[in-house]
């Protein structure tokens, strides 16, 4: 019996072992001082597509999410709200792609009013994707009247790479970036009932980047 | 043959022809209230039947049948969208005279072409369309000033932020988005609509749209 517990902890510590198989690197890089008053917000947009960015917007939410979430959470406007009150600057077309565009930006009737009622201090515009770049291995099942199973055994590895510049809407300028570099491979093996260990690549990439800019934001380096 | 037959193979057809392709219709979409100064003049509007009745299929590499239905929404998006950006709008229809109305300017829009991808043709999770628009514009004497093709874009993933299970119709509305920001963006210096403002030929105060349309491209 105690032979028997024993056999299934070592394989549940190993599926657990196995399934958190993700390597994670999160580094900023600071341009200018940071902080965030009561009141003030910040919004999450992606890269435009026009110039072939695929983040997904999955993982948009998920940051948006992250960031929002805890008891020190920051206030996130969501972007498509900010989006549409702001239309169509905003739009992947018309949207700023470096900071030197704000100040002509902020000119525009209305822009200016509308950033202010929203309390919005900063933008956060991510950049990159989550892509497979690996994989093997070879699965295969089948079925008859007996039953049914599969055998073999199958990896693959996803690579989730996401840049965060963080634009200051109160002096119009760059206050750095964070970046998040996080690889997972998963395994799928099967000997008659297939057992996935997936490694949650974007997600690990999402909570990462999503602490990391909080202490970016929130963290003045000069206290 | 059984009623139960007969509900039987009905199921089953129906069953396969969902399986063999999908269609998306655009139900009144609303578009946010732009950010712009209107253009002190007033535009009469023609719009062909097209975008009141837009429908579109197309065989995707031989196994699906994909149809977008966009109903009236270009029509929509085109009214709401030139009620922002002049302060006088008169809607014309097709056997209105121009002559009839005191417009400075008639500006006639329709469909030039359209297009769509699908991910089982472009191999990630994005779904795209791209929308052609000409729009001509005439002097008050019926003579052509401008003529411009707006082209558009939309790309929406499967399972998206508002997309849900539509992600096509998030990329048409996506790609109205796109034309209504180009047209915000250059509209007036594409086809010099502003310059049939009575007496803009003589006042030295560029229309907002202008203006924001001017620094953009000095900007970039």
């Amino acid at each position: 019996m105690i032979a028997r517990l024993t056999r299934i902890a070592v394989a549940t510590l190993t599926m657990i072992t196995l399934s958190g198989c993700v390597t994670a690197r999160m580094q900023d890089n600071r341009e200018g001082f940071t902080g965030i008053s009561e009141g003030e917000s910040v919004v999450i947009m992606a890269r435009s597509y026009h110039l072939g960015n695929k983040t997904e917007d999955k993982y948009l939410t998920c940051v948006e999410q992250a960031l929002a979430r805890g008891s020190e959470g920051l206030r996130v406007i969501p972007h498509r709200e900010f989006v549409d009150s702001l239309f169509p600057w905003f739009e992947p077309r018309t949207a700023p792609a470096e900071t030197k565009g704000l100040s002509k930006l902020m000119s525009r009737p209305g822009v200016a009013e509308r950033i202010n009622d929203k309390g919005v201090r900063y933008i956060i515009w991510l950049d990159g994707d989550t892509e497979r770049v690996a994989g093997g291995g070879s699965l295969s099942c089948a079925a008859g009247p007996g039953g049914g199973g599969c055998f073999g055994f199958a990896w693959w590895q996803n690579d989730a790479d996401y840049n965060a510049s963080v634009w200051d809407l109160k002096g119009l300028e760059s206050a750095g970036s964070v970046t998040a570099d996080v690889s997972g491979t998963s395994f799928l093996p099967a000997l008659v009932v297939p057992i996935p260990l997936i490694a949650r690549t974007q997600n690990a990439a999402c909570k990462g980047l999503a602490d990391q800019l909080k202490t970016f934001i929130v963290a003045d380096p000069t206290t | 043959m059984t009623a139960t037959r007969r509900t039987t193979l009905a199921l089953l057809a129906t069953l396969t022809l969902s399986a063999c392709g999908a269609s998306v219709e655009l139900d009144s979409p609303t578009f946010p209230t732009p950010l712009v100064e209107p253009i002190d003049m007033h535009v009469g509007l023609r719009l062909s039947d097209d975008m009141y009745d837009f429908w579109y299929e197309e065989d995707v590499l031989g196994k699906e049948t994909w149809s977008v239905d966009m109903g009236d929404a270009n029509a929509m998006m085109f009214k709401q969208l030139f009620g922002h950006m002049f302060t006088q709008v008169t809607h014309l229809e097709e056997d209105d005279n121009p002559a009839d109305w005191p417009i400075d300017a008639l500006v006639e829009t329709n469909i030039d072409k359209f297009e769509f991808s699908v991910p089982q043709q472009t191999g990630n999770d994005a779904y795209a369309i791209w929308i052609r628009y000409r729009l001509k514009v005439y002097d008050p004497a019926g003579d052509v000033i401008g003529n411009w093709a707006v082209s558009a874009y939309g790309k929406s993933e499967k399972g998206g932020i508002g997309s849900g299970d539509n992600a096509m119709e998030n990329a048409a509305l996506l790609a109205m988005r796109d034309a209504a920001a180009l047209m915000i963006m250059k509209l007036d210096r594409e086809t010099g609509i502003s310059r049939l403002a009575k007496g803009n030929a003589d006042d030295e105060t560029q229309p907002a749209v202008t203006k924001a349309a001017n620094e953009t491209e000095d900007a970039a």
